[in-house]
């Protein structure tokens, strides 16, 4: 059980990696389409009053290619015999736990906190110096920030090991690249995105 | 059988044949031959080494039969090759 929610890609095969994390792929962008959400970086979501299909579709590849890209390189820089089928594995594998953060937002209940939360630092809006503090608010938003936590630990999780079973990687300066390729691929994506 | 140690239980620097039997008719020959690199490998490590030779050197095909991914059954493969490189020098 540990091997398939930490390291699948020691045991499973490339093309059911691959079948899965297509069709997870598939279900992630209609569910962030659905619930108005954007995956608008590598290691980013956010919700938007509307987001189109296509809005939707780039995101995800965008996002895909990005780390797809700079994973790859660096792993052919530590291993010359990695092969892009399993980086691509490991891309689409790890970000499923990403899948589920617009499912926590799906009752509107984080956005009416959020937006109450909001008000309280509206300047024009505070009344007297000692407002309340809504506590069901912040216990809504601060439950979403420690799960939306642990499912990026997660994702993160996946994508090192299985960046360590393509290349075979150890030591530090495996781990420095890593490091190195995923906020390169975070920036990238936002710039792309942006720019789109 | 016995298993074949390769280190010496007490430095555990590679250990040396120094006596070998037939076991037909006894007769021994005593003299200082070093191990082949082949034994000096892990049985884990030699197993596979086996199990390769009759895939017929097919990695795709052994990791169905160990139900490993491919990268795992290869990344086996290159810690040997590594080892027996530091075996050689």
């Amino acid at each position: 059980m540990k091997t398939l929610f930490i390291n699948p890609f020691e045991k499973y095969r490339e093309i059911h990696l691959l079948s899965i994390g297509g069709i997870a792929t598939l279900l992630g962008t209609v569910i962030a389409y659905l619930l108005k959400g954007r995956f608008d970086g590598v290691l980013d979501f956010h919700l938007v009053d509307d987001v189109s299909i296509t809005q939707a579709i780039i995101d995800t590849s965008v996002n895909i290619i990005c780390l797809v890209t700079f994973l790859f390189i660096v792993s052919k820089y530590i291993n010359i015999k990695t092969r892009l089928i399993d980086i691509i594995s490991v891309v689409i594998i790890a970000r499923i736990p990403l899948y589920f953060i617009p499912l926590l937002t799906i009752d509107n209940r984080l956005k009416n906190a959020t937006d109450e939360l909001l008000q309280l630092v509206n300047p024009e809006k505070i009344t007297s110096l000692h407002s309340e503090i809504p506590t069901e608010a912040l216990v809504i938003v601060m439950l979403f920030a420690i799960l939306s936590l642990f499912i990026l630990s997660w994702s993160i999780v996946l994508l090192y090991n299985g960046y360590k079973t393509a290349t075979n990687a150890l030591g530090v300066k495996a781990i420095s690249l890593f490091i190195l390729a995923l906020l390169i691929s975070e920036i990238c994506s936002k710039i792309v995105l942006f720019l789109i | 059988m016995n298993k074949l140690p390769v280190n010496c239980p007490s430095c555990e620097a590679s250990l040396a044949v120094s006596q070998l039997m037939c076991s037909s008719c006894k007769t021994t020959i005593s003299g200082s031959y070093s191990l082949p690199i082949l034994l000096q490998l892990s049985p884990e490590q030699q197993s596979f080494i086996f199990d390769f030779i009759l895939s017929s050197g097919s990695l795709k095909k052994m990791a169905l039969q160990m139900g490993k991914s491919y990268p795992t059954v290869r990344n086996k493969l290159d810690d040997i090759i590594q080892q027996i490189q530091q075996l050689k020098k």
